[in-house]
């Protein structure tokens, strides 16, 4: 891929807004943003009750992803251009999960909500009203996702990526900063991950550094060996898609996978190996 | 918001009854006197690093639930508009910062 298949900017947004066959999704946590004002023509799709079953720890299954996004009046051949809060933190998750299932032509938004506020550019409350479709998903692509079992195998065979803060890593603290501290049973790290923090690959309003800064980030400076597969993983998965979205999308790196029970299952289980410490 | 969700709300999660000894950083953000309500409060580390990020809320408010340390707060608001200080964090203890824009 290159970054003008799978990142546009704000202007070509406006520019492109009341085409058809453009979708605009925002995807957030916290949906109250979506409600307080989004990109004219949006729809809203919420992290936790859209995408997640609502029982087990699992992703919702292809037959629930076709009802959400026929619902949505999203068609299997419509661009869907993917923004949200948290520097596109959940966008990059929800657009690792339109690739998941299968959806080609799917973009981000480069800066996501944060640049688009930050340039005072327009954000209306009207809910557009789109048809229904038949949207039909294909099985999961198990290619870019990766389970607990196949994570403690990697230890020392692949590149293992863990995208939280520093201190997440050490063990100092089990979650973000701007969260309370309760998560895993144990802080830590997974063995030989190296530490390579997601707002490193940003910049500042939420935009992806440029390609050549991406590769001395991952390559000289982190020391991933891209002859190697890659298992990215932070606190739950949506931190690390960015990072997924970063190495597999822009860097073209061939087999990287997001993990997506990251450490709230890794660091819950049991007889697994933890480091805890700074990195080296 | 808990530990099934990562991001944070605007103006930070709010502050619980038992802070369970965490060292917290909250503050509010005016330009004028008048509360800031779009913006971003990102929180750095020693090293000038990212730590965490909150959108303001709508009194210009932001929270952070931070290891005992150094930090810089810094504001990003429309029009270009930044500004920064430095506070100190420590368990149990809520550090309350002021940033004027």
């Amino acid at each position: 891929m290159s970054r003008p298949d799978v990142l546009v900017d704000a202007d070509w947004v406006e520019e492109h807004l009341a085409d058809p066959g453009v979708v605009l999704v925002e995807v957030d946590e916290d949906t109250s943003a979506y409600d307080t004002g989004h990109i004219s023509g949006a729809v809203k799709i919420d992290w936790k009750k859209d995408l997640q079953d609502p029982v087990r720890r699992d992703f919702v299954d292809k037959a629930g992803f076709d009802a959400l996004l026929s619902e949505r009046g999203i068609s299997n051949d419509d661009t869907v251009i993917l923004y949200g809060g948290n520097n596109n933190w959940f966008a990059a998750y929800a657009y690792w999960y339109f690739r998941l299932y299968g959806h080609q032509n799917v973009k981000l938004l480069d800066g996501g909500r944060k640049k688009w506020e930050l340039d005072s550019r327009e954000l209306v409350k009207d809910i557009p009203d789109r048809a229904a479709t038949s949207y039909v998903a294909t099985d999961q692509d198990s290619a870019i996702r990766a389970f607990r079992d196949e994570v403690v195998a990697a230890i020392g065979q692949r590149n293992l990526v863990d995208v939280r803060s520093p201190d997440e890593f050490a063990g100092r603290l089990l979650a973000p900063a701007h969260l309370p501290q309760e998560s895993a049973q144990r802080g830590g790290h997974v063995p030989t991950a190296k530490n390579v923090p997601w707002s490193k690959a940003a910049n500042e309003d939420g935009t992806f550094k440029s390609d050549d800064q991406l590769r001395a980030l991952y390559g000289d400076e982190a020391g991933l060996d891209f002859s190697k597969d890659t298992i990215a993983y932070c606190r739950i998965g949506e931190r690390s898609a960015h990072t997924w979205f970063v190495l597999h999308e822009l860097l073209d790196q061939p087999n990287v996978k997001n993990y997506d029970g990251s450490w709230t299952e890794y660091g819950s289980l049991v007889g697994v190996p933890i480091e805890i410490g700074d990195a080296g | 918001m808990s530990a099934e969700g990562c991001g944070a709300p605007a103006g930070g999660v709010p502050l619980p009854q038992d802070t369970g000894g965490q060292a917290i950083v909250e503050g509010q953000v005016t330009r004028s006197g008048v509360a800031v309500p779009v913006g971003y409060a990102r929180l750095l580390d020693e090293g000038g690093d990212f730590v965490a990020e909150v959108p303001l809320g709508q009194d210009g408010g932001f929270r952070f639930f931070a290891a005992p340390g150094t930090w810089t707060v810094r504001v990003l608001a429309q029009d270009g508009l930044r500004a920064e200080q430095t506070v100190t964090a420590a368990y149990d203890h809520v550090t309350a910062v002021q940033v004027s824009m």
